[in-house]
């Protein structure tokens, strides 16, 4: 491997790299929030930072931010459609 | 390095090269809709049973193997830079360093499947395991049963899926490292890679709603 | 490329795609949609047959009140075989796997679906899940109806409903394959000049119907698999001995089944579209609000599915919430049924057999549109829930809508597929009979319904018999109407007249290629400088 070759792979993997210690970061976040209980209602924080770990392979890792807004628009159908399962299923659940 | 040529070999039914790219990708991106659907149905599951049983829901959550847990979810997302690695050294032509970063993909998805079939183990050692005869540790609370075996069918399926993408890269790191497979099938490394990081995005939802959010 | 092509000499020309190659292994290893198209006509008209069988038993059944003829579990699993195999058998898979199939890429241009080997492996994916339903039911059958409610499903049956259950999950994946498959040749296979706006409308209910293919059919998925493991492990989560909940099965079974009525019906809807824009000669009236209704009807389809549990315990909140928006799905069917109706105003109208069939479709799908509506309204359902109201609320919708329609486009694309006419004649007549049998089957039983009879039961109070034999006396008729077409098609197959580029004087890319069509499609590329249904108005004529 040469010096050139060492610098075109710290160039294209730059951003996979910022992406895992993003991801590591959070997700000890969540395991240090889980395991240690500090408040009552931790579950709401644990579940934005899920959330932002899902954005980031979303958007990053599976490289949505560049991508036609077709593949987007496909991509995020899937949550909206939960959104509508959960939504209204819950209409019964929780009005019982 | 030695940087292969890159690109697609065109289809008979296809007009372009950029056209079969696009199509494949939006295919994929389809299918990963039905996916997501079909493991909504699981969280749904466990929202409906924590609405219905809090007390034995947490009492269960603390029950599951936290830590191996944990750990399996840094495995994943270590996995997840492997494949963008191989993505990334696909779209440049370096074919050597794409193969390794393949197979360390597969080794670490491997080594996931290891970690979980090991927590399934202890599972049994400890009588987690609620849907099979035998004793039952929580049997005290029997709506425990319900979250429990919410969690064993949610990492089942999720592991299906693992040991179906592993196999399916092992093949496609073989294909790879032929000659010329890089100057027809590029686009095939790409189109995996989104479903690679599927599953992982799939197990960094199921962590926290089984393992963390009910603590 | 916009004029039909012109009739040429058959020495030193290319085979149509029926007669370019023969071998067996032709066929079973195609990959043209055209040969999967056909592949699946023959394999839903097989078991359309069974299931046949199955109805004629039951109503075989109900001339007696006291059920006499078969015990009760014979007869649940009659009921049950009948719902399952039409439903996923035959009504799913019907007009989007045959006439999609073969006729999404000729109506945009292409040469083929986006990936032709996908759609070969939807066929035998389709095939492997259906076979192994029906080994079950040669090993004695399944008797929960094809809902499969828990906890009778899980815990209370005897037959074998984990691999019912199985062959049915198989299937599931074939129709994701299938609407994948669409969805991909819609957005990407386009002929240059093709714009959303300038496709057929047939085309945008496939696509709508494969969106509802792929947003629904994993849930349906992920029900039956908790269903069998239920039923195996006992896992508890519908089972409220230990703590479960039997309404959750139902949420996620309606979830998908309520979106796949909507698959069954609106492919049906694309076809009459095309029907009456070619029999009336016609441009269609509102292209571009039927284009969305077909959109919107996809969509809101998927907020509707409680109306199927309205008396089974889900909150009054949520039961409310469903019907208000059960409501409002009627209002893009209505709008296509209008757009229909202006089309045919004022056209230059031939009633041939397919158009027979549009008619008939029109009539009764408002019916079993607006029986709907009746049963979506809450206090009116808590008395008609699981009477005979709601089968024929059903069956009018799905045999008087979708089998009509199914057998209309039949009929008007027979010389496309095959090169031949079939005779119109005994079209004609099979198409009469088909309506008229229907009517007799299926309008008693709304009568029937209302005074209270249930579904489901293989007895009944002797005050109703005479309308169960005269629904009864219907279904002969009915299947006399059915056997017709299934004997003059077969028959113009060897002895049809031969058919021209375009009898029908459509318009339609389609219709642009030979009958039948070459293997990939054109001779050369289309390019789309038209609108869609470009008919010239002409004068009505007189005589």
């Amino acid at each position: 491997m040469t010096r050139t070759d060492w610098a075109m792979l710290r160039r294209v993997l730059r951003v996979p790299c910022i992406t895992l210690v993003a991801l590591v970061a959070l997700l000890a976040i969540n395991v240090a929030l889980g395991a240690t209980l500090p408040f009552r209602n931790v579950w709401i924080v644990e579940a934005g930072v899920a959330a932002c770990m899902v954005a980031i392979v979303l958007l990053v890792s599976m490289d949505l931010l560049d991508e036609t807004p077709l593949i987007r628009l496909f991509s995020s159908i899937g949550f909206f459609w939960l959104l509508i399962m959960f939504g209204m299923i819950l209409t019964d659940y929780l009005y019982r | 390095m030695i940087a292969e040529p890159v690109g697609i070999e065109l289809v008979g039914h296809f007009a372009t090269v950029s056209q079969q790219r696009e199509a494949a990708k939006l295919g994929l991106w389809a299918w990963l809709v039905t996916e997501l659907l079909l493991f909504a149905g699981l969280f749904l599951c466990a929202l409906i049973i924590r609405i219905q049983h809090p007390a034995a829901v947490t009492l269960a959550a603390t029950h599951l193997k936290f830590w191996i847990g944990a750990a399996n979810t840094a495995v994943l997302i270590c996995s997840s830079f492997t494949m963008s690695g191989a993505i990334a050294l696909s779209r440049i032509g370096w074919r050597a360093g794409m193969l390794r970063f393949m197979l360390a993909t597969a080794g670490l998805g491997t080594l996931f499947l290891g970690l979980k079939g090991f927590e399934y183990y202890q599972d049994y050692v400890e009588h987690m395991v609620p849907f099979l005869a035998g004793p039952y540790v929580l049997a005290r609370d029997q709506a425990t049963r319900l979250f429990v075996d919410v969690y064993f069918i949610t990492t089942a399926l999720h592991g299906v899926h693992l040991i179906t993408g592993v196999s399916i890269l092992l093949v496609l790191t073989w294909q790879a490292s032929r000659p010329h497979f890089l100057a027809r099938h590029q686009n095939r490394i790409e189109v995996y890679g989104l479903y690679w990081h599927f599953i992982d995005l799939i197990w960094i939802i199921v962590f926290p709603v089984l393992y963390v959010l009910n603590r | 490329m916009r004029d039909p092509a012109t009739p040429h000499g058959t020495i030193g020309q290319p085979s149509d795609y029926l007669h370019a190659r023969y071998t067996l292994r032709s066929w079973f290893f195609t990959t043209d949609h055209k040969r999967i198209g056909l592949l699946y006509l023959a394999s839903i008209t097989a078991f359309f047959v069974l299931g046949a069988i199955a109805a004629g038993l039951i109503r075989l059944c109900l001339v007696v009140p006291n059920g006499q003829i078969f015990t009760n579990d014979t007869y649940n699993k009659l009921f049950t075989m009948h719902g399952v195999i039409m439903v996923w058998f035959f009504l799913i898979p019907s007009i989007p796997s045959t006439f999609g199939n073969f006729l999404l890429p000729l109506m945009i241009g292409a040469k083929d679906v986006a990936f032709p080997r996908l759609n070969l492996l939807s066929w035998y994916v389709f095939m492997t899940g259906a076979l192994f339903t029906m080994i079950t039911l040669i090993l004695g059958g399944v008797d929960t109806g094809w809902t499969f409610y828990a906890p009778f499903s899980t815990t209370y049956s005897n037959t074998y409903v984990i691999p019912a259950l199985l062959g049915v999950i198989v299937v599931g994946f074939s129709s994701i394959l299938t609407g994948l498959n669409f969805v991909v040749t819609v957005h990407k296979m386009r002929c240059p000049g093709m714009t959303w706006f300038r496709m057929p409308i047939f085309i945008w209910t496939l696509y709508a119907t494969s969106l509802i293919f792929l947003l629904g059919t994993p849930v349906i998925t992920l029900a039956l698999i908790l269903l069998v493991m239920e039923r195996a492990f006992h896992i508890g989560v519908f089972d409220p001995r230990l703590g479960g909940d039997p309404v959750l099965f139902e949420h996620l079974f309606w979830f998908y089944s309520h979106p796949a009525v909507y698959i069954m019906v609106l492919p049906g809807m694309g076809v009459i579209t095309e029907l009456v824009a070619a029999f009336a000669q016609k441009r269609v009236f509102g292209y571009k609000f039927v284009a969305y209704a077909s959109i919107g009807l996809a969509s809101i389809t998927f907020l509707v599915w409680g109306h199927h549990m309205f008396v089974n315990g889900q909150s009054q909140l949520a039961s409310t919430v469903f019907s208000f928006l059960s409501f409002a799905v009627a209002v893009p069917s209505a709008v296509k049924v209008y757009n229909w109706t202006a089309t045919i105003h004022k056209g230059n109208i031939r009633l041939d057999t397919p158009m027979l069939y549009a008619m008939g479709y029109i009539g009764l799908f408002v019916l079993g549109g607006l029986t709907g509506l009746f049963l979506a309204t809450l206090a009116v359902d808590a008395h008609l829930h699981d009477t005979y109201f709601v089968v024929a609320h059903f069956h009018y919708i799905m045999v008087g809508g979708t089998m009509l329609a199914f057998l209309g486009g039949l009929h008007y694309w027979w010389p496309k597929f095959t090169g031949r006419m079939y005779p119109e004649a005994f079209g004609r007549v099979g198409a009469f009979l088909i309506f008229i049998g229907f009517n007799v089957t299926f309008f008693p039983q709304f009568i029937l319904g209302y005074l209270g009879m249930p579904r489901r039961y293989h007895v009944y109070p002797p005050e109703f018999q005479l309308l169960n034999i005269l629904s009864s006396a219907g279904s002969t008729i009915l299947a006399v109407g059915y056997f017709f077409p299934m004997i003059y098609l077969i028959w113009s197959l060897w002895f049809g007249k031969r058919a021209p580029a375009n009898p029908w004087q459509a318009r339609g890319l389609e219709w642009t290629t030979s009958s039948p069509p070459p293997p990939h499609n054109f001779a050369v590329t289309p390019r789309v400088d038209f609108e869609p249904y470009d008919y010239a108005i002409k004068a009505r004529e007189v005589g």
